[in-house]
């Protein structure tokens, strides 16, 4: 009875999959990482403890707190966010990062649930309908940190802020008119956004969708991410026996590359595994999102699930030749902290919801 | 809220589920066993190759620099890792090479990072492998090139400056390198980098487990370098460095330029280091040797030192004075053995004085009480203001001169020192003391406009480069930077007087009559420790003044500018005036000087 208690409002159907991929992700970031670095591993173990806590703890804090602190939080995400132009560490190329001596972060992380829970405040509060006053400040909240994240330049990042956002408008109920205006300013303003996309975004982007153009680095990644899943073919070549994914130039292969490892070295029967274990905790969040009476908690849900489908979606499709290399992580099973902590973050307040909405049912009941 | 819509989004989600799933089906089911075969059979490659380096040659064709193809073996750890010990044993047997610890080290804790096996391959090793292909599987041959620099351009080291690996920072900075491209760190090298360096090559190949190419899958062919002229003579490059030599000097500067075209036409900073060491890289101890050296070797201190002046700068005193109407050509100023402002003596270089004399005689004796008078009668702000548009203080070309000469004036002095400007100050600026420094190259700027009517020249180094779009060569034009306005009568005069310096009774350079050709020139000497004691002076290298000479020849058109600095060289007549004599000779002697031309 008293891990009953303990565990109260748990739905294991997103508690069992996002624990599998945390621990999936340490025993594959290990397979990937093992014969260049001795330790990654093991700083993704601790990150998997830190995220596997957030879960544990999270749900017992009311999430209506948390989403009143909401315009705080955001403030200190855009100081952040600022604070990396001006005095971030640049890695790859990009600065996303900032040092805090003895780790750094990625603030634009961060954003990802701070940005959801926002609008979901914004849009929850008042009125039930979705109007335009709302929907412009919905926007402009989220447009800051989408122009300050494509400044980094982070394309991937800058998309992934933006998709919940949207979703979240359009399930809201938002005018027809408005969202196919919105589609066709931003299919008319494209050119200007191209125009200040960085070289190497562009250079992947074209790399996508002619392979010929810059054969030399990034369509070389695609086409050996290809290599490297598709060798894997039905069962896999088995645990720390993939050649591919470890010999040849998959330079993120630990952090956005990494399901080229799982394909590679589990398979087919595995890597679908994997991907329906998304579509499981996604969908099931979006259950909760319409079972749940709150509409800040709906919202929250709409955003998050989107989110976590969205990312996992774009990565996967990136490493199997299905979408330009954009540099987003696979949410739980890439290399990093800030990832893990970010989308550990996104379940425990759902999970927080679903609590919430148990209790009062019974309550009620 | 929109339940409806919420559907909509849920079945988009699931459609993109079902392609991705399809993708996965595609690739790892039914093209699966393709891709496995391509992973365990054969292997992607990129194989990337830096052309050679353009080959540098001085004006007439003498080439100085070019690239050697060296040849070197490397592996990929993983390739051989389980037979290392046999490979070990075969590399020994056949091409008797000795696998350092290092490399083992490496090897065995490495797995796909290139490891390079041996350099500098022999040509019967390079033959042995290749016919022994067999037992070295996983080994791999390429090409190096090494950078190899002539007889002739061990006189220039400073001037070619040397190649190397770019360091990380670089490589970030400029996609266009490779870890493996030779670029140009100082010097000619790095300044006409762009003409050199060329575009390296990029091959992704499909390799079978035997290392053998089956298919290239993209190519990009590698461009080479351009090759370029420099407007060095490399004859006058060895002339001066021989000279200097002979002449016992420890440290200084030539720099031999044309007036017409500032075509640069030698610059050496002595004493040199050897160049081809220096880019085939040094020992710690070489390094710790030249670093140590008092002479400092590794310093280019033609362009990178600054020195007060001295005398020489009573050129552009004069020539200001004249064009400002302080003094009229034949004018004669009473310029006793010694000046003085209230309390503070200043004395004439010469005790006994220098009589009633025109600006002519005043370079010719370069009369130092002369000049007191006439500089302050000036100002030191229309002293600056000519130094500076004569070049001096002024990066003419940037990419040749790193360092500025420092051009006094008194909110200099208020910033930089924090007291106000004296009249002492005017008068020691007047004659090239005091604050004033500049580099060795500078001093060439003294003469240049002197020499070619008034034009303030972009100074040069490159005659012409090959351009490879074009397949032809390209010469490169001089560019004015600004023209003077003096008249043409005072430069005459100021020629006139630095003329007499040479051939007059009382001139400072009476040495360079004897020259084989007629010249023209100033001497310099300046005071470095103005308050250690005479006999302290003597004894000790680092006290003892600097010595300066800019000299022109042939004196009816002028074709060379030649400036010689000695690092305390003690005096421009006692040291700096042999040397040009001794150079002066040399390249008449070898027919590149001559008076008919």
């Amino acid at each position: 009875m008293k891990a009953g208690r303990l565990f109260f409002g748990y739905d294991f159907y997103i508690v069992f999959p996002v624990s599998f991929l945390i621990f999936w992700s340490i025993l594959n970031i290990y397979s990937a990482t093992i014969h260049e670095y001795k330790n990654l591993y093991l700083k993704q173990a601790l990150y998997g403890t830190i995220g596997l806590g957030i879960l544990l703890i999270f749900p017992r804090i009311n999430y209506r707190k948390i989403v009143n602190l909401s315009p705080f939080l955001y403030i200190i995400g855009i100081l952040s966010l600022v604070a990396v132009i001006f005095a971030g560490t640049t890695i790859l190329g990009a600065k996303r990062w900032i040092s805090l001596g003895l780790f750094t972060i990625q603030p634009s992380e961060f954003m990802k649930f701070v940005l959801i829970l926002i609008t979901a405040y914004i849009l929850g509060s008042g009125k039930e309908k979705v109007d335009g006053k709302k929907a412009l400040t919905a926007g402009l909240i989220a447009g800051i940190p989408f122009f300050l994240t494509m400044k980094q330049p982070d394309l991937g990042t800058a998309i992934t802020l933006l998709i919940p956002v949207v979703v979240m408008l359009f399930v809201g109920g938002l005018n027809k008119k408005i969202i196919y205006g919105t589609v066709l300013t931003g299919i008319l303003s494209s050119p200007f956004i191209w125009d200040h996309l960085k070289d190497y975004q562009k250079k992947r982007i074209i790399a996508f969708i002619n392979p010929e153009a810059d054969p030399f680095k990034s369509a070389y990644h695609i086409l050996q991410s290809k290599i490297a899943v598709g060798s894997g073919q039905i069962t896999g070549k088995g645990f720390l026996q993939g050649t591919q994914s470890k010999l040849f130039f998959l330079p993120e292969q630990h952090t956005d590359f990494i399901f080229a490892t799982i394909g590679e070295e589990w398979g087919f029967i595995f890597s679908s595994f994997i991907l329906i274990l998304y579509l499981i905790i996604g969908l099931r969040i979006f259950y909760w999102g319409i079972k749940v009476k709150d509409p800040e908690g709906k919202y929250i849900c709409f955003g998050a699930g989107s989110l976590i489908l969205t990312q996992a979606f774009i990565n996967i499709a990136m490493t199997i030749g299905l979408a330009p290399v954009v540099g987003i992580t696979l949410p739980f099973l890439s290399y990093g902290g800030s990832s893990m902590v970010t989308f550990s973050l996104i379940i425990g307040i759902v999970l927080s919801i679903i609590r919430i909405h148990k209790l009062e049912k019974l309550h009620f009941s | 809220m929109n339940t409806d819509r919420i559907k909509k989004i849920i079945y988009l989600f699931i459609i993109v589920f079902i392609i991705l799933e399809a993708r996965i089906f595609y690739l790892q089911v039914i093209k699966g066993n393709y891709y496995r075969k391509i992973s365990e059979k054969n292997h992607i490659r990129i194989m990337i190759t830096n052309p050679p380096r353009g080959k540098i040659y001085d004006r007439n064709g003498i080439l100085l620099a070019y690239d050697e193809p060296l040849f070197q073996i490397y592996t990929y750890p993983y390739l051989i890792k389980k037979r290392f010990e046999s490979i070990k044993k075969d590399l020994e047997r056949i091409l008797q090479i000795d696998i350092p610890e290092k490399v083992e080290k490496k090897i065995k804790n490495g797995y796909a990072n290139k490891v390079i096996i041996q350099k500098k391959l022999t040509q019967i090793q390079v033959k042995k492998f290749i016919d022994n292909w067999q037992f070295f599987e996983g080994i791999f041959l390429e090409v190096q090139p090494r950078r190899v620099y002539t007889e002739y351009a061990r006189y220039m080291p400073h001037l070619l400056g040397y190649v190397g690996f770019p360091s990380e920072k670089e490589l970030k900075e400029n996609p266009d390198l490779t870890a493996d491209t030779l670029i140009g760190k100082s010097g000619v090298e790095k300044i006409f980098d762009k003409y050199l360096r060329g575009d390296y090559g990029a091959k992704a190949v499909m390799v079978d487990a035997k290392g053998r190419i089956v298919k290239t899958l993209w190519e990009k062919q590698p461009k080479r370098g351009s090759d370029i002229y420099l407007t060095v003579d490399a004859r006058v490059q060895k002339i001066i460095y021989d000279a200097f030599k002979e002449s016992g000097q420890k440290s200084g500067a030539v720099i031999i330029v044309d007036p017409k075209t500032y075509d640069i036409i030698s610059l050496l900073s002595f004493p040199i280091y050897d160049i081809q060491k220096f880019s085939d890289g040094l020992s710690k101890k070489e390094w710790k040797n030249l670093l140590k050296n008092k002479y400092k070797p590794l310093f280019n201190k033609a362009l990178h030192g600054i020195y007060p002046p001295g005398s020489i700068f009573k050129i552009t005193v004069a020539l200001a004075a004249l064009q400002e109407g302080v003094i009229a050509p034949y004018q004669k100023i009473y310029s006793g053995p010694q000046f003085q402002i209230g309390k503070w003596v200043y004395r004439n270089w010469d005790p006994k004085g220098c009589g009633k004399i025109d600006v002519i005689q005043a370079l010719e004796m370069s009369c130092d009480t002369y000049f007191y008078q006439v500089g302050l009668d000036l100002g030191s702000e229309k002293i600056s203001f000519y130094a500076k548009l004569f070049g001096l203080g002024e990066k003419l070309n940037p990419e040749i001169e790193q360092k500025k000469g420092r051009i006094p004036d008194p909110q200099w002095k208020i910033a930089k020192i924090g007291e106000p400007w004296y009249l002492g100050d005017t008068v020691n600026y007047s004659i090239g003391q005091g604050f004033l420094a500049i580099t060795p190259f500078d001093s060439t700027k003294i003469l240049v406009p002197v020499l070619n009517g008034g034009y303030v020249l972009k100074p040069k180094l490159l005659k012409a480069y090959f351009d490879m779009e074009k397949r032809r060569f390209v010469k490169v034009e001089t560019q004015q930077i600004r023209k003077i306005y003096i008249k043409r009568f005072f430069y005459n005069v100021i020629k006139k007087g630095l003329y007499q310096v040479v051939y007059g009774e009382r001139g400072t350079a009476k040495l360079l009559s004897l020259a084989p050709v007629k010249n023209g020139g100033k001497t310099g000497t300046a005071q470095v420790f103005r308050h250690k004691k005479r006999k302290e002076k003597i004894e000790k290298w680092y006290l003892q003044n600097h010595a300066w000479f800019v000299d022109f020849v042939p004196y009816k058109k002028p074709r060379y500018v030649i400036s010689v600095f000695v690092e305390h060289g003690i005096g421009g007549s006692k040291t700096a005036v042999p040397i040009t004599k001794s150079i002066l000779e040399k390249m008449y002697s070898e027919g590149i000087l001559n008076e008919s031309r």
